[in-house]
């Protein structure tokens, strides 16, 4: 019963730490990143397992972990508010090559983030190039350009 | 710049769209959370989650008799110290009395030095130690968390007041 409580426990915990984190925090996994999410990894299954490295305590958790994903997502399916909930909305950062800087302010963005986004995805050199620049539920900016 | 700032949190309709008043709760939480978090460092950091300033307690009966070193807070299955000083008659033997519920939430992983007699009592435990020539005996526990929640120890020699514990299992 325990190692199920435990599982659910982590996720409910780790969903709502990410969720402070807000989206771009492991969208774009740079090294340092990389090494974080090892080190978070580690730390969590300490917890997950306890003392009892047993192969049907391990099977356990892995089930109840998975349980919880794939019923959180058959209730995002049919339910709009706990697909917001748990994905978030996309939100426009750039429109017609102007810079909402408030919304990037919030989002916790510098406009070097934006243009390195928009560089590597379309070429573009300059804001005023694009016509909309998205920040995704996922974490990622997608970049439309104007049209020459 | 008033007009630019104010949309900045107008809903736009095309490419996507937008809930603004939404968003911003979630930019708040995200805030919010940014606080949570710190207090939650700056609470470890104090000791709250056991090994820290206040968590670390001492306690004396009103004779001065038993003194006691011990962790408030303590997390399922790690271990924590807890030190035991009696005073009696120099080279005797004294008394000590572990009672309450605590060995309900706790396992005694090690005693250190080993009393020279032990049995249970109750629902605790009862030890003779043998004192220096001071009329100090120390007796230095290594406890491991089992249980969970709030876990009471009365610990007591005969003839002196006791001393009442309480220590909290975190999971």
């Amino acid at each position: 019963m325990d190692s199920v409580l435990r599982a659910a426990a982590m996720y409910v915990a780790l969903m709502i730490l990410f969720k402070i984190a807000g989206r771009r925090s492991l969208a774009e996994l740079t090294t340092f990143d990389f090494v974080l999410l090892m080190i978070i990894g580690e730390a969590t299954q300490q917890a997950l397992l306890g003392d009892d490295f047993s192969l049907t305590n391990s099977i356990v958790v892995i089930v109840t972990l998975i349980a919880v994903d794939v019923g959180l997502s058959l209730l995002k399916q049919r339910s709009s508010i706990v697909s917001r909930l748990i994905d978030g909305e996309p939100t426009i950062l750039v429109e017609n090559g102007k810079i909402l800087r408030a919304r990037l302010r919030h989002a916790r963005l510098i406009e070097a983030d934006l243009m390195e986004a928009a560089r590597s995805s379309q070429g573009i050199e300059t804001v005023e190039e694009i016509k909309f620049a998205i920040l995704e539920r996922n974490g990622k900016i997608s970049v439309i350009p104007r049209d020459q | 710049m008033d007009e630019l700032q104010h949309s900045n949190y107008q809903s736009r309709d095309y490419p996507v769209r937008e809930d603004m008043a939404y968003q911003l709760k979630v930019w708040r939480f995200e805030r919010w959370g940014w606080y949570v978090l710190v207090g939650v460092v700056l609470m470890a950091m104090l000791g709250v989650f056991s090994r820290g300033p206040i968590s670390a307690r001492d306690a004396q009966s009103t004779d001065g008799k038993v003194t006691v070193r011990y962790e408030l807070f303590h997390r399922n299955g790690s271990t924590n110290p807890m030190r035991v000083v009696v005073s009696g008659r120099g080279n005797s033997q004294v008394e000590l009395e572990l009672s309450g519920d605590f060995l309900n939430g706790f396992s005694i992983e090690t005693i250190q030095p080993d009393p020279i007699k032990a049995v249970s009592a109750g629902q605790g435990i009862r030890l003779w130690l043998q004192t220096d020539p001071q009329g100090h005996a120390t007796l230095y526990f290594t406890l491991r968390g089992d249980g969970l929640g709030p876990y009471n120890t009365r610990i007591s020699i005969p003839g002196s007041s006791p001393i009442d514990i309480s220590q909290y299992i975190l999971p």
